[in-house]
């Protein structure tokens, strides 16, 4: 499929997956519902932070951690249900399925409304984190939000980006082959990057086999690199871990493309682009 | 003519109404072994996260404690959200709810029902999360009063799926914003009910919050909970707890029913009652 062509299925499918998610109410709604999310996570964290007397530097850690967390949240959660929205709801996966774009352009297009969604809620995020710890609590938190190394965050978004939306890939790919996983699914994948990929606190304080773990998920250094450009503290230089954030992202796109036709074969096979179930 | 029933057999009809909607809930919930095991190990992620951050930050132990029986309480929200609040939302999109306006009950038992079965559902699972964060976690717990305990936490789910049921009413004639509000209704409950704090009524919350969180009743029940399980308290530091949440469920249910008739009336006003895919 020549790229123009792929590129064109995506960006239709970006505008279909924004309409749904957006146009059921209007903008100012829209954008609180946005913010309201990952604004009351940050004061969670921020709140025992707080209760624990802890620096403000690790306040400032903890809120761009769970700041950019959003795309984990948004990507997982909204990559693992559109499978099941599209053949179980609006009933129109075999119809995307047997259109000359494929599967894979518009996967690709829906996973990037995700992303305009996390995007929208990391800016809103710090913004307000910015203006309720120094503004209104007079914290003096080291977050500068203009001095923030753009040619330090732009490779590290895009690349972390990238390896999200290779794992929601791969939780759409299951969601084709199995139909009771769609409601678990992105909990469990996101709540495993929550406690392994350093968001609330450093990965030296989990167990020493688990850190095994984190150190192999991209997120981990996505959020590292993401601090650095913010000029925080992070184990490591910036330049490894942009580099094994590079290598994390390579694997998981190979493991995702794989899965995820491995998956398309199976349900062709199988006869699972229409199945619907309804418990 | 069809003969009048009497108030006996009506109540009959209604609480056996209830009992098979119970049915379908506990049958439908439990027969997947995968999922209860999902659905108990997955809030032990975040709980995790939270127990190592206060270990970070030098909280005593009691803490990692509170935030266990608060990721319990969580489920107990979200499935109040996604399986009371949400449910005619699905029952439409399927249609059922078509089914439940003709059938001859009232439709408080189509909702009592599915809180039983819900609130069954999710004590399993709870029992199952604290079992596995003490397990995992080793954090410490003070019971003096497993009795009190017990009427605190069934006082609270009755408050809870009465709060439920008044949702399941106002959310009746929801699209796509049933999903959506259910889940802007999530985290935001999660800071206000203090789930995550180790103590909520205190001088470091501030006291807007606490006033906004107690509109909740799983903030009260928690922070009742908490102080009888691991503060080791009785009755005298829970009195105004158990009152709060009893004129919770006096106030809650009959708004609940009243609102209720009025989204159904509506709903057959405005002819929205069976629109699917909104």
């Amino acid at each position: 499929m020549a790229i123009a062509d792929f590129v064109k299925s995506a960006r239709e499918s970006f505008r279909v997956g924004w309409k749904i998610e957006s146009n059921w109410t209007d903008p100012v709604l829209f954008a609180t519902y946005q913010i309201i999310r990952p604004l009351a996570s940050l004061l969670i964290v921020g709140f025992i932070v707080i209760l624990g007397a802890a620096s403000s530097q690790y306040l400032a850690w903890v809120i761009v951690g769970s700041a950019f967390y959003a795309y984990v949240l948004q990507v997982m959660l909204g990559m693992a249900i559109l499978v099941f929205v599209d053949r179980n709801r609006y009933e129109v996966l075999k119809n995307i399925y047997i259109s000359p774009g494929t599967l894979h352009p518009y996967v690709i297009g829906r996973g990037l409304v995700s992303v305009l969604n996390g995007t929208i809620s990391v800016v809103l995020t710090l913004l307000f984190s910015v203006a309720i710890f120094n503004g209104l609590l007079h914290m003096n938190i080291p977050l500068n939000l203009l001095g923030v190394n753009l040619l330090m965050l732009l490779p590290a978004v895009v690349l972390g980006i990238i390896s999200l939306l290779a794992i929601g890939y791969m939780l759409c790919a299951v969601n084709i082959v199995s139909n009771r996983m769609e409601f678990v699914l992105g909990d469990s994948v996101s709540g495993v990057f929550f406690l392994l990929g350093g968001v609330i606190f450093p990965i030296s304080l989990l167990p020493g086999p688990v850190q095994y773990v984190s150190n192999v998920l991209p997120v981990t250094y996505f959020l590292d690199t993401v601090r650095e450009s913010f000029g925080l503290p992070t184990p490591g230089n910036y330049m490894s871990n942009l580099a094994i954030l590079g290598l994390t992202t390579l694997a998981a796109l190979i493991l995702g493309i794989s899965v995820f036709r491995l998956a398309e074969r199976r349900a062709k096979r199988l006869g699972l682009f229409d199945r619907k179930s309804e418990y | 003519m069809l003969p009048e029933l009497s108030i006996r057999e009506e109540l009959l009809n209604n609480l056996r109404a209830a009992y098979a909607r119970m049915w379908v809930r506990l049958r439908g919930a439990n027969r997947d072994p995968t999922a209860l095991a999902a659905e108990i190990g997955l809030p032990i992620l975040t709980i995790g996260a939270y127990v190592i951050l206060y270990r970070a930050i030098g909280f005593p132990a009691t803490a990692g404690a509170a935030v266990i029986i608060g990721g319990a309480m969580i489920a107990f929200w979200t499935n109040v959200l996604w399986n009371m609040s949400s449910q005619w939302f699905w029952e439409r999109e399927q249609g059922n709810l078509e089914m439940y306006l003709v059938a001859p009950v009232s439709r408080m038992s189509i909702l009592l029902g599915m809180a039983m079965g819900g609130g069954l559902n999710t004590a399993i699972r709870a029992l199952g999360i604290v079992l596995l964060g003490i397990f995992i976690f080793q954090v410490p717990f003070q019971l003096k009063e497993p009795l009190l305990v017990g009427v605190v936490f069934v006082l609270t789910l009755v408050a809870l799926y009465a709060l439920g049921m008044l949702f399941a009413s106002l959310f009746m004639l929801y699209g796509r914003e049933a999903w959506n509000t259910a889940n802007l209704l999530q985290e935001p409950v999660y800071f206000l009910s203090g789930a995550y704090f180790p103590g909520f009524y205190g001088p470091i919350v501030p006291f807007a919050i606490q006033a906004a969180g107690s509109l909740i009743p799983m903030t009260i029940g928690l922070d009742a909970i908490r102080r009888l399980a691991i503060g080791g308290g009785d009755i005298a530091s829970v009195w105004l707890h158990i009152i709060a949440l009893v004129a919770c469920t006096l106030i809650l249910f009959p708004i609940a029913r009243r609102t209720l008739s009025y989204m159904e009336s509506l709903g057959k006003r405005e002819g929205r009652l069976t629109l699917r895919w909104q």
